[in-house]
C-alpha cells in the first residue's frame, strides 16, 4: 500500500465528515432564521394548503392581492401585520407531510387528520374554515338502499375522514360498520372506476369534486348517505405548529391567517363580489364553474365568521363528543398510536384549539 | 447426373439487367473457383444459387432438384457471418445433423433417443474436425477461435451434410497469408479425396464453387476458373459466362510453382477484367470441349 | 491518469466506507431534524426504526382469527403480483418480439404502434388501463404486464433485427432447418441474453409501475403501505419498505445475471 492510496482515503473520508458541518448550515426553510426585531425584516412563515373550497380561499387572496405566495414578497395583509407568509398549493397528502416534517409552520386539514402529526409535534388550531355537510358521500350504482350495501365492498381512502364518515354514519343509523366491508382505494380512482362502470366497484365513499362529479356523470348512481348526517363532525381548519406560534412574529402569522380567511368570507358575502370569488375559488378548487360551486359551499359549509367558528369551539358537543369520538376512530384505525391530548384553549395539550386569534378578529371589527 | 446446372439465369434489378443468359454445369468433385470484376454480379449469381434470391428467369437445379429457396442440397461458407456463436466448434459442426436429422418436436417428447442421436452426431462432428486439424479447440466458442479457425469450422458445418454443392463466398478474404495457405491446402487434400473416390467408383464428396478475387488461389486451387464479367460484345445486357477452362492442378506435398499459373492468370487478365478487350463471350469458355478433347491429358492428370 | 488501477483492498475499504458515510449522514440528518422537533418520525433514529419493526412485524386480527403481520400480508401480495406481472410481460413480449423479428407481416403492422407506445411513460396510461382491465385484484397483474410489454417487445424485436443476420438465417435452411428450427435454434438461442438483460431492465420499471397501481387502489401490499404510513408520517416503515424494494432489485439484478451465465455462457467470452 502506497503512501498516495492512504492519501485517497483521508480524502475520502474528509469530503463525508465535512458534509456533516454543512447540512446543518443548510437554510431551514420553516423560517427560524429571522430572529431580528419585529419591526426590520418580517419572519417568514409557510402555510401548505390543498384545493378544498375553504382553502383555496387562500390561493385567491394570493391572487386579489391579500397575500403573496412568494418568499420576500408581501400582500396587503402581510404589510398590515409585518409578516411574510410563503403559502405551498399542495396536494393534501403533501401538505400532511410537509406539516409533520416541520416544513410548513401551518397546515390546512381536517380535525381528524390533526391528531396524527399532533402526536409528535403539538400543534394549535386556530381557525375552522368549514364543515363537511354533504361534501363526504357514499354512491353506489346498482344498490339502492343500505341494506342492498351489506357484504359489498365499498372503496375509498383507508384511515382518512372517508372512511370516518363511512363508519359513523352506519353507527348513527344503528347499523354495524362489520356488516360493511371498507377498503382502501384513491378516491380519485375510486370515482372513475365507478363512472367508467368497473364490475369490481359498485360503492364508493369519497370527497368533492368527485361526489358532485360522479353523481352527474354516472347516471346510474345513487347516494346512499353524506355527511349531512353528522354536521359539524368533519372540520377543515388551519393548524399551526406550536413551535412555529411560539417563535417571533408566530401571533401575527395566525391573525393575518385568520384576517385574510375572513376577509374573502366578506368578499363572498357581499352581493357585488360574490360570484366573482365564488368564480375565484372555483378555478382554484378543480376548476369548477359557478352553477357548481355554489353547489359545494352548500356542502361545504363555511365558518363565515369568527362569531360562527366560536358557536362550534364552544360547543359541549364539539368539545365533549365530537373530538373524543375521532380520537377513538383513530386509534381504534390505528392511525395514532395513543390519543394525543385535546384541550381548548389549554396551551398543554397536544391539539390545542385556541380561540385567541378568533376573539380578536370579532373584536376588531 | 450434374452436381449443378444452371440454365439460362437472368436477373434484373427493377429494369437493369445484371446476369444475361447464363448457362453453367458443375459436375460432381469438380472445384470451380468463380472470378470477376466487383459489381459484376457474382453474388447475385450465388444468391440465385442458394436460392434465397431466386432468378428473374432461368432456373438452378442441385443434382436435378429445382433450387427455389435455400436447403440442405446446397451448402454456404461466408466470409464473415461464419459461425453460430453461441454454439461451440463441434455442436456448430453437429448443428445441420440436428436439424436435418431429428425433428424439433422430437427432441422434446423422444429425449432419450435423440440424446442417442446426439452422441453420435457429436462424435461425427468431433472426427470432421480432427479432420481438418481441429480437435484440440472442439469446445470452444466461436469468439474464441482465430479467423482461420473459425473457417474451418464453417467448412466442416457446411460439408457434414454432404450437400450436393457448398459455395464458399470469399472464405479466407479476412485471414492473414499464412492461414490461407493452409486452408488453400486444405482445399487441396479434399480434392485429392474426391480423385480417390472417383477410382473407387463412388461419388466424390466435394463440389465446391468459390469466389475469390485472388487470381493465384483460383488457379491453385480449383480444377476449373469460371469469369463472369460484362466486358464482352453484349455487355450492355448483363455480365455472362467469359472465361471457362480448365486449370493446372496441385497436389498438395507439391510445391507452389508460380510459374505454372503466369500465362493463365494474364488470359483472365485480359478476358474477364479488361474492359477494353473486346470478344464474343464464349470465345474462352471451352472446359467441356476441352475436358473431352484432352480426356487422356486429364485422366494422366487424375492418376497422380 | 484516468482509469489507473487501483489494489483490490482499496477497492474494498473505499466501498466500506461509503456504506459507512452514508449511514453517517444519514444519521446527522436524522440528528438535525430532531434538533427541530426531538419527537420527528421523518427521519427517524435507531429507536424509531425500532418501532417500526416491531409494528410492521406484529400479528394483526383478533386471537381467534389471528392474520399474519402487516409484512408478511404486504410482500406476499406487491411479490406475487410482481412475479405474475412480470411473467406475464416477458412471455407476451418475447412471444411477440420474436413473432415480430421472425415476420415482416408481423412486424410491419406491429412495430409503429409498439414503438409510439413504448416510449409513453405507463405510470402516465394508468387511469386508462383502470378503465381497460378494471380495478380488481388480478389488475395488478395486467397493469404490469401491459407496463412493460411494449418496451420490452420492442428491445425484443430489436436485438432479434440487430444481432440475428439474414445469413445466420439462410445458412440454417441449407442446414435443414424448418421455421419452427430456425425460431427456436436460431432466433431464440442467438436473442436469449438480450433477453435476459431486458428482464434485468425490466424489474425497475415493473416495481416502479406496481407501486404507483397499488398507491392508487391498493388494499395491501408495498405501495399501499407506503402512502398510507408516509400520509401519517410513519417514516420509519416507509424507508425499511423501500430498502426492501431496493434489496428485491438488487437480487433480481443478480438472479438474473447469474441465470445469463449459466444459459448463455458463450454471451461473455
Amino acid at each position: 500500500m502506497t503512501k498516495k492510496h492512504w492519501i485517497f482515503v483521508c480524502l475520502f473520508g474528509a469530503a463525508f465528515a465535512g458534509c456533516e458541518p454543512s447540512n446543518k448550515s443548510t437554510p431551514n426553510s420553516t423560517g427560524s432564521g429571522t430572529a431580528g426585531t419585529s419591526s426590520a425584516k418580517p419572519a417568514t412563515f409557510t402555510l401548505a394548503w390543498s384545493e378544498y373550497p375553504s382553502w383555496s380561499v387562500f390561493g385567491v387572496a394570493d391572487e386579489i392581492g391579500l397575500l403573496n405566495k412568494e418568499a420576500g414578497k408581501l400582500g396587503e395583509l402581510e404589510k398590515k401585520w409585518n409578516v411574510d407568509i410563503v403559502l405551498k398549493g399542495v396536494d393534501y397528502d403533501t401538505c400532511l407531510q410537509m406539516y409533520g416534517s416541520n416544513t410548513a409552520d401551518a397546515v390546512c386539514i381536517t380535525n381528524m387528520d390533526t391528531l396524527g402529526p399532533a402526536t409528535d409535534r403539538a400543534s394549535v388550531a386556530i381557525l375552522p374554515t368549514s364543515t363537511s355537510v354533504g361534501a363526504d358521500a357514499c354512491i353506489a350504482v346498482g344498490v339502492n338502499d343500505l341494506e342492498g350495501l351489506k357484504g359489498k365492498t365499498t372503496r375509498g381512502l383507508e384511515r382518512s375522514v372517508s372512511q370516518y364518515a363511512f363508519e359513523r354514519i352506519l353507527i348513527k343509523k344503528g347499523l354495524n360498520p362489520k356488516d360493511y366491508p371498507f377498503s382502501n382505494m384513491d378516491p380519485g380512482a375510486a370515482a372513475s372506476a365507478l363512472q367508467t362502470g368497473d364490475s369490481n366497484v359498485q360503492s364508493i365513499m369519497v370527497w368533492n369534486p368527485f361526489v358532485m362529479q360522479t353523481l352527474r356523470d354516472q347516471p346510474k348512481s345513487k347516494k346512499l348517505f353524506d355527511s349531512s348526517e353528522i354536521p359539524e363532525e368533519i372540520i377543515d381548519m388551519v393548524v399551526v405548529g406550536k413551535d412555529s406560534l411560539a417563535k417571533e412574529g408566530g401571533k401575527a402569522f395566525a391573525s393575518c391567517i385568520v384576517e385574510t380567511f375572513y376577509a374573502i368570507n366578506q368578499r363572498m358575502a357581499d352581493p357585488k363580489t360574490a360570484d366573482k370569488t365564488l368564480v375565484a375559488i372555483g378555478a382554484n378548487f378543480s376548476s369548477l364553474g359557478l352553477e357548481d360551486m355554489k353547489q359545494v359551499v352548500q356542502q361545504t359549509r363555511f365558518y363565515k365568521s369568527p362569531e360562527e367558528a366560536l358557536k362550534l369551539l364552544s360547543s359541549e358537543e364539539f368539545r365533549t363528543k365530537t373530538m373524543p369520538a375521532v380520537a377513538e376512530f383513530c386509534v381504534e384505525h390505528k392511525i395514532v398510536e395513543k390519543k394525543p391530548s385535546i384541550g381548548f384553549d389549554s396551551a398543554d395539550s397536544q391539539v390545542n384549539f385556541d380561540t385567541s386569534f378568533l376573539q380578536a378578529a370579532t373584536s376588531g371589527k | 447426373m450434374h452436381a449443378l446446372e444452371i440454365r439460362n439465369l437472368s436477373h434484373w434489378y427493377g429494369t437493369r439487367r445484371i446476369l444475361n443468359k447464363v448457362n453453367l454445369t458443375i459436375a460432381p468433385g469438380q472445384i470451380v473457383a468463380l472470378v470477376g470484376p466487383s459489381g459484376c454480379g457474382k453474388s447475385t449469381l450465388l444468391r440465385a444459387i442458394l436460392g434465397t434470391d431466386p432468378p428473374s428467369e432461368g432456373e438452378v437445379l442441385a443434382e436435378g432438384r429445382l433450387v427455389t429457396e435455400p436447403n440442405r442440397d446446397v451448402g454456404i461458407v461466408y466470409q464473415n457471418y461464419s459461425l453460430y456463436e453461441f454454439l461451440s466448434a463441434e455442436e456448430n459442426v453437429a448443428f445441420g445433423l440436428k436439424l436435418d436429422k431429428t425433428s424439433l418436436i422430437s427432441r422434446f417428447i423422444a429425449l432419450p433417443a435423440y440424446l442417442r442421436k446426439r452422441r453420435e452426431h457429436l462424435q461425427m462432428a468431433r472426427d470432421f474436425l480432427k479432420k481438418v486439424g481441429l480437435e484440440a479447440a472442439m469446445g470452444h466458442y466461436p469468439a474464441e477461435l482465430s479467423g482461420g479457425m473459425r473457417q474451418r469450422v464453417a467448412i466442416a458445418q457446411a460439408f457434414i451434410l454432404q450437400p450436393k454443392i457448398v459455395l464458399l463466398d470469399e472464405p479466407f478474404g479476412a485471414l492473414d497469408e499464412a492461414t490461407r495457405e493452409d486452408l488453400q491446402l486444405m482445399l487441396l487434400r479434399f480434392y485429392q479425396e474426391n480423385l480417390k473416390a472417383k477410382q473407387r467408383g463412388e461419388r466424390p464428396q466435394y463440389t465446391i464453387i468459390i469466389v475469390t478475387h485472388e487470381l493465384n488461389e483460383a488457379i491453385y486451387v480449383a480444377d476449373r476458373v469460371i469469369g463472369l464479367s460484362r466486358f464482352h460484345t453484349e455487355g450492355s445486357q448483363g455480365a455472362m459466362v467469359v472465361y471457362d477452362r480448365p486449370c493446372p492442378v496441385f497436389h498438395p506435398d507439391d510445391p507452389k510453382d508460380l510459374s505454372k499459373f503466369v500465362e493463365q492468370r494474364e488470359e483472365l487478365r485480359s478476358a474477364v477484367f479488361d474492359p477494353n478487350y473486346v470478344k464474343h463471350h464464349s470465345k474462352y469458355v471451352s472446359f467441356w470441349d476441352e475436358l473431352s478433347n484432352d480426356a487422356l491429358a486429364v485422366a494422366a492428370m487424375n492418376s497422380r | 491518469m484516468i482509469r489507473r488501477p487501483i489494489p483490490r483492498w482499496l477497492v474494498v475499504l473505499l466501498g466500506i466506507l461509503g456504506v459507512f458515510s452514508l449511514l453517517a449522514v444519514y444519521g446527522g440528518l436524522s440528528y438535525r431534524q430532531s434538533l427541530v422537533n426531538e419527537k420527528q418520525k421523518v427521519i427517524p433514529g435507531l429507536q424509531a426504526f425500532g418501532d417500526g419493526v416491531t409494528r410492521m412485524t406484529a400479528p394483526q386480527g383478533s386471537e381467534e382469527t389471528p392474520k399474519p403481520s402487516m409484512l408478511v400480508t404486504d410482500l406476499r401480495a406487491t411479490y406475487w403480483r410482481l412475479f405474475l406481472g412480470t411473467g406475464l410481460g416477458v412471455v407476451l413480449s418475447v412471444v411477440v418480439g420474436i413473432a415480430m423479428g421472425a415476420y415482416r407481416w408481423i412486424a410491419a403492422p406491429l412495430a409503429p404502434i409498439i414503438s409510439f407506445l413504448a416510449k409513453i411513460p405507463p405510470t402516465a396510461m394508468l387511469p386508462i388501463y383502470f378503465v381497460l382491465v378494471g380495478s380488481d385484484q388480478t389488475m395488478f397483474t395486467t397493469m404490469v404486464a401491459l407496463g412493460i410489454f411494449f418496451t420490452m417487445a420492442q428491445s425484443v424485436y430489436q436485438s432479434i433485427v440487430n444481432d440475428v443476420k439474414d445469413e445466420a438465417i439462410d445458412k440454417a435452411y441449407t442446414l435443414g432447418a424448418s421455421d419452427p428450427e430456425i425460431v427456436y435454434e436460431v432466433i431464440w438461442k442467438q436473442v436469449l441474453p438480450p433477453i435476459l438483460d431486458n428482464i434485468r431492465l425490466q424489474i425497475g420499471p415493473a416495481m416502479i409501475f406496481l407501486l404507483a397501481a397499488e398507491m392508487l387502489v391498493g388494499a395491501e401490499g408495498m405501495g399501499y403501505r407506503i402512502r398510507m404510513e408516509s400520509r401519517v408520517l410513519n417514516m420509519s416503515i416507509v424507508y425499511i419498505y423501500l430498502c426492501i424494494l431496493g434489496f428485491t432489485g438488487l437480487i433480481g439484478d443478480w438472479c438474473l445475471l447469474w441465470l445469463r451465465k449459466k444459459l448463455c455462457p458463450w454471451y461473455d467470452r
